[in-house]
Order: C-alpha cells, then structure tokens, then sequence
C-alpha cells in the first residue's frame, strides 16, 4: 500500500529537503517505521528511547487526528499522513 | 452609540457586508484580555486596538531585551530596559485613544488567572510557553469565555479558537509536554502573521460574522509558504474540558 507521509515541518532537518515521503505499511506506525528506514536519523525525532512516540507530536491521516491508538490506527492505499509538532514560542 | 468620529475613523470596516455600525458598537462594547505583550502580543494588541474594541487589558512580566526587537514591534530601541507593559502602555494609547487600556505586570499563574481575566469577554492566547498556554485554557473553560490561541516556531505557526462548551480546547489537541526554551528561534514576521490570524478571529467572534477557526488546527509554515488545517474533536478524556463538562 503507497502512502503519502508530509513531513515538511521536519524535511529541513531530517529528509534532505524531501517534504513528501512515499512509504508502505496498513497501520500508522508501520508507516512510520518505513519512514525511519528511509531516513533513519528521522527515528529520534518522532521515538524516545523507549519506541513511544514523542507527546509533543501529533499524527493526522487525511487532516484528522490519529488519536488516541495512534500507531495502531489503520490507514489504507492513497491515505495522506501529516507529522506535526507542538509549538509553544510567542 | 457611535461618535461622529468614530463613524469616520471606522468607516472601511462599517462598509464590509455583514459588519455595519451594529457590528462596530459590538467592538466598543467588547472587552479583551491579551496574555503576553511580546511577539504575538504586538500585533494582537495593535490590531484589535486600530480596529476599536472597547477595552484591553494587556499582561507581561517582563522587561524589553535587544534580542526582542526583530519581533514584538510594539517595543522600539528606546524602550530597552523598560517594563513591557509600559512600553506597549505608551505606544497603544498613542495609536487610538478612543480605546480604554490598561497594562498589568505580572507572571499569569493558577493562583491568580482567574481574577486577571474575570469580566472580560476574550482571552488572546499571546504566551510565549505552554505551561502558561494550558492555565490560560483551563481558566477560559472555567470561566466561559472565548479563547484565542496562537504559537510560533521559526517560520512556524499555529492558530485555533477555542469555544467552552462547544469545541475541541487546546487540551484535546496539544497532549504533551515541551520544555520551555529560554530562547526559541523565529523570525518576526512569523508572530505577526499568527497574530493576525488571532485578532481577525478575535474581531469576528465579536461582530458575529464568519466561520470560525474552531475544531480546526490551522498550521502555517511560512518556509514553503503553506496553510494547512486539520480537523479536531474534543477529547472525552480530556484532563481540562472533560472534566468541566462533567461538572455540568
């Protein structure tokens, strides 16, 4: 299954620039999973030591939010994928 | 009732479809309480004091740095040193003196939010950390009153508005935790693009036109010049909205 993650929040730092990552996998974290095979210094930046997705970031599958079983989450061929990360500057 | 020349000074926002003088007396009738009087602070603050709400209470703790001023234009050279407040006290005034204001100093905490926003109708999310950004929301939601959120990063943004009772609170979208950064990078016109996106909400709630940005996290990314909203639901265990709920 192709699915589309937009990771251009993150493409400066981790992706080379690449804001949308073509990945394979039936769930979220499967998908993420891939992502990290891809881009593997990616992995820090969404896991902490212990495979837990960070609290600080958030996961939407075609705009709507993942959680609560955010990995766990289903998603299907085409499904779009967003990383967001919780800001708190002003 | 509006003056004479409050008609003049007003009279492009009177003349959009739907706004009207019934909308602008609700301006002047409206009073808003600004969290912050920094980068999104400024232009909140100078906005919503152009476009003639009625009151403003403005609150900062902190003193006006070099490093402040690629940002919160509301503080010049000269004001290095001061208190915000009375940098931003000095400069609001001087732009519309039909607009009561009032600056306090003071650190928003959950001993006192309560009080700092009792009788006021908004609360403008301006905050430059988290912790402060979730007592403003508990205090919104307990209060009932409207809350305006706004956060930047870099060439980031958010935006959301917040209605207790009837939508997602920043509680059910922002679950975490973020050490706050004594010094986080933005560049300036960051906070005012966000900012103006709370005041433009702020305003309408106001005049009562439009759709709001509620239930919808919008998310800038001025980098690639891109907004993208998604859709957001309230939590039924959300730890700040949920349990007001069940006290209803």
């Amino acid at each position: 299954m192709s699915i589309e993650i937009d990771v251009s929040l993150l493409s400066h730092q981790y992706t080379k620039g690449q804001q949308v990552v073509e990945v394979n996998g039936s769930t979220v974290g499967q998908c993420l999973d891939d992502l990290v095979k891809q881009f593997p210094s990616i992995k820090q930046g969404l896991f902490d030591g212990n495979g837990k997705l960070h609290s600080y970031i958030g996961i939407y599958v075609n705009g709507e939010s993942a959680y609560p079983e955010v990995l766990a989450k289903p998603v299907k061929d085409r499904d779009k994928l967003h990383i967001i990360f919780l800001i708190g500057g002003g | 009732m509006l003056t004479t020349d409050e008609l003049e000074r007003y009279e492009r926002q009177i003349i959009i479809e739907g706004f009207g003088e019934e909308g602008q007396e609700k301006l002047k009738r409206a009073k808003v309480f600004i969290a912050g009087a920094g980068g999104l602070g400024s232009p909140v603050s100078i906005y919503l004091m152009a476009a003639g709400v009625g009151m403003i209470r403005i609150v900062d703790h902190d003193r006006v740095e070099l490093s402040n001023l690629n940002r919160q234009v509301l503080h010049w050279d000269e004001d290095i040193g001061r208190r915000k407040i009375d940098s931003a006290l000095e400069k609001l005034k001087r732009l519309n003196q039909g607009v009561k204001i009032e600056a306090i100093e003071e650190t928003i905490t959950e001993a006192n939010v309560l009080q700092l926003v009792a009788d006021f109708d908004l609360i403008v999310d301006a905050m430059d950390n988290l912790p402060t950004r979730y007592v403003l929301n508990k205090a919104a939601l307990e209060s009932n009153i409207p809350f305006f959120h706004g956060a930047v990063y870099g060439f980031e943004g958010r935006a959301m508005t917040i209605i207790p009772g009837q939508t997602a609170c920043l509680r059910c979208v922002y679950r975490g935790r973020i050490t706050p950064q004594e010094k986080f990078p933005v560049l300036g016109v960051t906070p005012a693009v966000i900012g103006c996106i709370q005041a433009t909400e702020v305003i309408k709630y106001i005049v009562g036109i439009g759709e709001l940005l509620t239930n919808r996290l919008l998310i800038y990314d001025g980098l690639n010049l891109k907004f993208t909203e998604f859709k957001v639901k309230k939590d039924p265990n959300c730890e700040h909205c949920s349990r007001l709920a069940s006290k209803e």
